[in-house]
């Protein structure tokens, strides 16, 4: 399986979303990080053939997506940000209903269904209307949908969005279970989500990949430490305008402050190991964790 | 696949609501229409409903028949003899209801076009009775001599031609059941009602997908831009037809298991609304018609909201379709300036059993037509065009 993105480049208006994207994706779990409105989902609308591009194409085993239409949605399972859903159908009707739309069989929908029902925790909620599920469980029926088909290809758009964190380390597990033999593609702004998936990190920005590797690739690539330092409550405000500050802890009346930067800051401050959320900051800046509009 | 769609319209709880207000308003329709019919007793009493129709059934079915000379005469016969005897306003009204409605041939023979003297028939002698038909014919002739309306001279042929086609002597018999069905007063209100429920029903097949937020899961599915669609259209199509036959048949077998089948082989011209009618056919025929035309009428009309609702991905515009199309042109057709374009309107289908007596017509290809001919191959041919560009207005659908 080999996804390939090339000149990729998506506008509305005078707005370009995604600009003249390059990537080659094969098997493996991909994480996406990116501010809010970097273009992360536009991206990945792009990718499920939701929206066309202005320019460029994206081949699956050197064949446009675009014409292999049909064909290319068969392998693909997407869970999109606002995963919406019937609200008055149950989850297994809802289930039931998009293996129809996904072509499968109703012997082996049968059987899929039962089983993504259990791998998802979703047994007792089975034959709950859809509309009186919680948020996580909403987001287990999505994954259960986007999984039906088996698909070589997964994208998932900020999947652990509401999550509370036990959720969202069950949904971690479960993306790590699926990733075996298929492409997954995984958007968030979390940056531990992706963490300990994730085989290549693909951090965007305005609309472009800006770096691209491992986690422990990504955090060599800083040219920048990361120092340890306490300061007085007075100091901090000084600091925060000069630093990328990517933790403030107080601590005995102190502030411990986490900071980002290629000289040292202050003459007690200590190096510490940089990790993939200071890479966060470090790239997307005081943008990190505001919440823009979606793009 | 289309078992899901249907079940995403009959699940949400507004539409199990109007889908039983729609009953509700059939049979309400349906039992006000039996209610209508009224038979005056000698006492001046009147009675409705089923005893009313049997009473009718009864008197008139005493001249059931040819309508010939012979029957014109001594219908006059009976008339003048009940003119005669009862002089008593309700007496005389309550005997005549036998001849009633052959009352009103003659009457209608015998006065202007567009005009009535209900009683006229008194002052018509017996040796008249041989002209009735060709009376008809004779005052459709001057009126269009009249210049009153003006008309080309193809059309005034093609009236005349269609009035001189119509075979004589009628046949008669007690019609009430179906004179009932489709003279109703409530039957282009159940009939708007009828698209207007309809038309919230299936507003949402489309639209929904983006109101609810399920487009991107049902537009990257294998199936979402081809056979999901097509099962949307085939759930909207069966939405329609079920609900319309559905409704129309409860509201028929209301109304003719409580005032009979019988008639349903008279010309229409026999009824009182349609002796001027160009269109020459039967009760039967004119149900068909109408049903058949109020079929196409609501496919158009609801696969044109359902079109509205793909573009617009907004069911409360889609809902306002059938209202607009439905009902507007009832009041803008008053205006002159509208009025011969929204005389083409799919409203018209709703109720072509009352427009057989108008002169509605149009030129096609140099031949004149009367615009029941027109409008139901007209929307018939609209409707089979729509659904491909629903279709592909759905599939090209972009998720921005």
């Amino acid at each position: 399986m080999e996804l390939k993105i090339k000149g990729l480049t998506k506008r509305f208006g005078d707005f370009t979303a995604v600009n003249n994207l390059d990537i080659t994706m094969g098997n493996g779990v991909y994480g996406l990080l990116g501010v809010n409105g970097a273009g992360k989902t536009t991206f990945m609308r792009m990718l499920c053939t939701l929206l066309e591009p202005t320019s460029g194409t994206i081949t699956c085993n050197g064949r446009n997506i675009i014409t292999m239409d049909s064909e290319y949605r068969k392998i693909l399972g997407y869970l999109p940000q606002d995963f919406g859903f019937y609200p008055e159908f149950s989850v297994e009707d809802y289930l039931y209903y998009i293996a129809s739309i996904k072509g499968i069989p109703k012997t082996v929908a049968k059987k899929r269904v039962k089983e993504l029902i259990i791998k998802t925790g979703l047994q007792k909620a089975a034959h709950k209307k859809m509309k009186k599920l919680s948020g996580g469980m909403k987001r287990r029926a999505g994954i259960a949908q986007a999984t039906l088909n088996n698909p070589e290809i997964l994208i998932l758009d900020e999947p652990t969005a509401g999550l509370d964190p036990s959720e969202r380390i069950r949904f971690r597990n479960l993306v790590s279970e699926l990733a075996e033999e298929r492409l997954v593609l995984l958007s968030t702004h979390i940056v531990s989500d992706i963490e300990y998936i994730a085989s290549e990190i693909l951090l965007m920005k305005d609309g472009s990949i800006v770096h691209s590797g491992t986690a422990e690739g990504l955090v060599q690539s800083m040219k920048a430490d990361v120092w340890k330092c306490y300061v007085g409550k007075a100091e901090v405000p000084a600091l925060m305008k000069k630093y990328k500050i990517s933790n403030l802890k107080t601590e005995n009346g102190s502030i411990q402050l986490r900071i980002i930067s290629e000289e040292k800051p202050l003459p007690d401050a200590v190096k510490e190991e940089a990790v993939l959320e200071d890479v966060f900051l470090y790239y997307f800046g005081e943008k990190a964790g505001v919440d823009n509009d979606e793009i | 696949m289309m078992k899901f769609e249907l079940k995403k319209i009959f699940l949400k709880p507004v539409n199990r609501i109007l889908f039983i207000i729609l009953v509700l308003i059939t049979v309400i329709a349906g039992i006000l229409t039996v209610k209508d019919v009224q038979y005056i007793l000698e006492n001046g009493d009147d009675i409705h409903g089923i005893k009313a129709s049997r009473s009718l059934e009864e008197d008139r079915n005493k001249w059931s028949g040819y309508l010939t000379e012979d029957v014109f005469k001594k219908v006059l016969k009976e008339n003048r003899r009940i003119e005669k005897t009862e002089k008593i306003q309700s007496k005389n009204y309550s005997k005549k209801q036998g001849i009633e409605e052959i009352n009103s041939i003659i009457s209608l023979a015998f006065t202007e076009f567009k005009e009535y003297d209900y009683y006229k028939v008194n002052s018509v002698r017996a040796s008249e009775a041989g002209d009735i038909y060709n009376k008809r014919i004779s005052r459709l002739k001057n009126y269009l001599d009249s210049g009153q309306e003006r008309f080309s001279d193809a059309e005034k042929e093609f009236l005349i031609t269609q009035y001189e086609n119509l075979e004589t002597p009628l046949y008669y018999e007690y019609a009430g059941g179906w004179k009932a069905l489709l003279d109703s007063q409530y039957m282009l209100t159940f009939m708007t009602i009828l698209v207007v429920i309809t038309g919230f029903l299936v507003a949402g097949i489309f639209s929904d997908e983006f109101q609810l937020k399920a487009d991107s899961v049902f537009f990257s599915s294998e199936k979402g831009r081809n056979k999901a669609i097509i099962s949307k259209i085939g759930a909207g199509f069966i939405t329609v037809t079920s609900v319309y036959w559905g409704a129309v048949i409860i509201y028929s077998a209301i109304v003719l298991f409580s005032l009979g089948f019988g008639g349903y082989g008279c010309a229409v011209q026999t009824g009182f609304s349609n002796w001027d009618s160009i269109y020459n056919i039967t009760y039967l025929g004119d149900y068909i018609l109408s049903v058949t035309g109020g079929y196409i009428g609501s496919l158009f009309i609801l696969f044109f909201a359902m079109l509205v609702s793909a573009k617009s991905r907004s069911t409360v515009i889609a809902i306002t379709v059938p209202f607009i199309l439905s009902c507007a042109p009832m009041f803008l057709g008053r205006v002159t300036v509208f009025a011969k374009i929204m005389a083409l309107f799919p409203d018209q289908l709703l109720r072509i059993n009352k427009s057989l007596d108008e002169f509605k017509l149009y030129e096609i290809g140099g031949k004149t037509m009367g615009f029941i001919t027109i409008i139901i191959p007209l929307y018939l041919i609209l409707f089979i065009i729509l659904v491909p560009v629903l279709y592909m207005v759905y599939k090209k659908t972009e998720i921005k």
